[in-house]
């Protein structure tokens, strides 16, 4: 009796510790999937336009607002870059993420390449 | 066995007590405008420093800026934050988020420009473009306080100096204030004075010419009236000698002499015995000889005088005055009608009077009371309505 007591508990720990792990590479797996798959091909690196919005909006509330808006609605108003930057390289087309997906994928964005802590 | 003097001032005592309190109030005032004006004196100061500073930091600033800017471009390859050896930083988001710091003190205030805190000048610059982020850049130098210990310097010497001047100034304000008032009472005194030594006159040869009458050869009904006249002279003497102390007494200086007290008792006693004998009041006596107290003779006999006056004044008819006199203490007991514990407090007061039937001005114990403290004589009152007074009047042996 004691030994199924203690195997549903670790089938429960298991299960528990796995859903998680689910969850942080689906996180993941939204920013390499739908971000990364275009910029890494790109000669504009996702920490130059990291910098772009940080030089903009400065905060992590206003550069995480302003990257949803952009990608919601990609257009010259709400892009951070300069205009030979989007002659050169383009607007990219509406994100067809849903908002959680794209809060996601903006968060590990700000994770990423944020400032705060790696300054020395 | 003497009694000493606690008095030498050309102030009147009230006029002193409300120059004190004059004084303390003007003080009080004086200091609090005083301190404003240092205070304002240091903000001014500070200002005038830390805009001295202004050019030095504003220049620094646009060294970090220009270091930031740097670092924003090459962000992927460098890390490290610029730092100078003449001032340290910190650099701050749009949301008051601290991104990096350098700085000595922690706590900042990105609100204001320019501001010192704990030996330290701040000066807060808002960035237009945010390099790495920064909306706030904060300069930090050292602040060396010379410029603080030189401004308490001269705001304590200054401070000092004026509040001496504005003292000497309240000091002649006060005089000035007090003047007419001072007039008015030089007046009244020359007044009283002048009428007083006219009834002196009168008064003495009154008492003069009663005593020389032989009464043994008068009727015995002149006899009485002599001896009514004789009462109502030595009532109105008595009234006399106290509005002269009142008037004068209290600003003469005193000549202190070893009195004899046991002949002054006597003599005192005798003195009334013809006013007592009016009331057939029974004088007794309790005198140890060769008591002496060093005293002014004139103020002694005013403070026996009165309480005698004030014992047979208000006693009963037929009751007795019992004086006793010891080492280092003299005591009049009546057994007269006494007065409350209430009125007690405040038979010393000036032109207090607890039976508007007896004559007098209520200035007796207010006189007895004054000399009694420039002598340091101690006052010991006991009194029972309906049964009688005791006064003991003690000085140190």
């Amino acid at each position: 009796m004691e030994e199924v007591k203690r195997l549903a508990v670790l089938l429960l720990l298991t299960a528990v510790i796995g859903n998680a792990q689910i969850k942080q590479l689906s996180k993941e797996e939204i920013y390499t999937g739908n971000c990364m798959k275009c910029h890494k091909q790109m000669s504009l690196t996702m920490q130059k336009i990291f910098m772009r919005y940080l030089l903009k909006y400065s905060s992590e509330v206003s550069v995480k607002s302003a990257l949803y808006d952009f990608l919601k609605n990609p257009n010259y108003f709400t892009s951070a870059l300069r205009k030979d930057q989007i002659a050169r390289y383009g607007l990219k087309g509406k994100t067809t993420l849903t908002d959680t997906q794209l809060r996601k994928a903006i968060d590990t964005y700000w994770e990423k390449y944020k400032v705060f802590g790696k300054l020395k | 066995m003497s009694a000493s003097k606690s008095r030498a001032t050309n102030l009147h005592k009230a006029e002193r007590k409300t120059l004190i309190s004059f004084l303390s109030l003007y003080s009080f005032f004086s200091i609090i405008l005083l301190a404003i004006s240092g205070y304002l004196y240091y903000s001014l100061q500070k200002d005038l420093m830390l805009e001295g500073q202004t050019n030095k930091l504003q220049e620094d600033s646009y060294k970090l800026i220009s270091r930031l800017r740097y670092l924003h471009e090459h962000f992927d390859e460098d890390h490290t934050y610029p730092r100078f050896p003449d001032f340290r930083s910190a650099i701050y988001d749009s949301s008051k988020k601290l991104i990096f710091t350098t700085l000595n003190e922690e706590s900042v205030n990105l609100d204001k420009r320019l501001y010192t805190i704990n030996e330290n000048i701040h000066y807060v610059r808002l960035l237009e473009s945010y390099y790495l982020g920064a909306m706030y850049i904060v300069i930090e130098v050292t602040d060396s306080g010379q410029w603080f210990r030189y401004m308490k310097k001269e705001v304590i010497i200054y401070g000092v100096v004026l509040f001496v001047l504005l003292l000497i100034v309240g000091y002649y304000l006060f005089r000035l204030m007090l003047s007419p008032m001072r007039n008015s009472l030089a007046l009244l005194d020359r007044f009283i004075k002048d009428t007083t030594h006219e009834l002196n006159t009168p008064i003495s040869a009154i008492l003069t010419n009663i005593e020389m009458i032989d009464e043994s050869k008068l009727e015995p009904l002149l006899q009485k009236k002599i001896r009514r006249i004789d009462i109502a002279s030595r009532t109105i003497s008595n009234l006399y000698k106290d509005l002269t102390y009142a008037a004068l007494g209290n600003r003469v200086s005193s000549r202190d002499e070893k009195v004899n007290m046991y002949h002054l008792l006597k003599e005192r006693i005798e003195y009334f015995k013809v006013i007592s004998s009016a009331k057939n009041i029974n004088c007794i006596t309790d005198l140890h000889k060769d008591i002496y107290l060093t005293i002014d003779h004139t103020k002694i006999i005013r403070v026996i005088d009165n309480l005698l006056s004030n014992a047979i004044k208000y006693n009963k008819r037929s009751s007795f005055i019992k004086v006793t006199l010891r080492e280092n203490y003299f005591e009049i007991e009546d057994g007269g009608i006494g007065i409350s514990d209430e009125a007690i407090k405040s038979i010393f007061d000036r032109y207090a009077r607890f039976n508007k039937s007896e004559g007098g001005f209520g200035l007796g114990l207010n006189i007895v009371k004054a000399i009694a403290d420039e002598y340091k004589l101690e006052i010991k009152y006991k009194s029972k309505i309906g049964k009688g007074t005791k006064v003991r009047i003690v000085w140190k042996k």
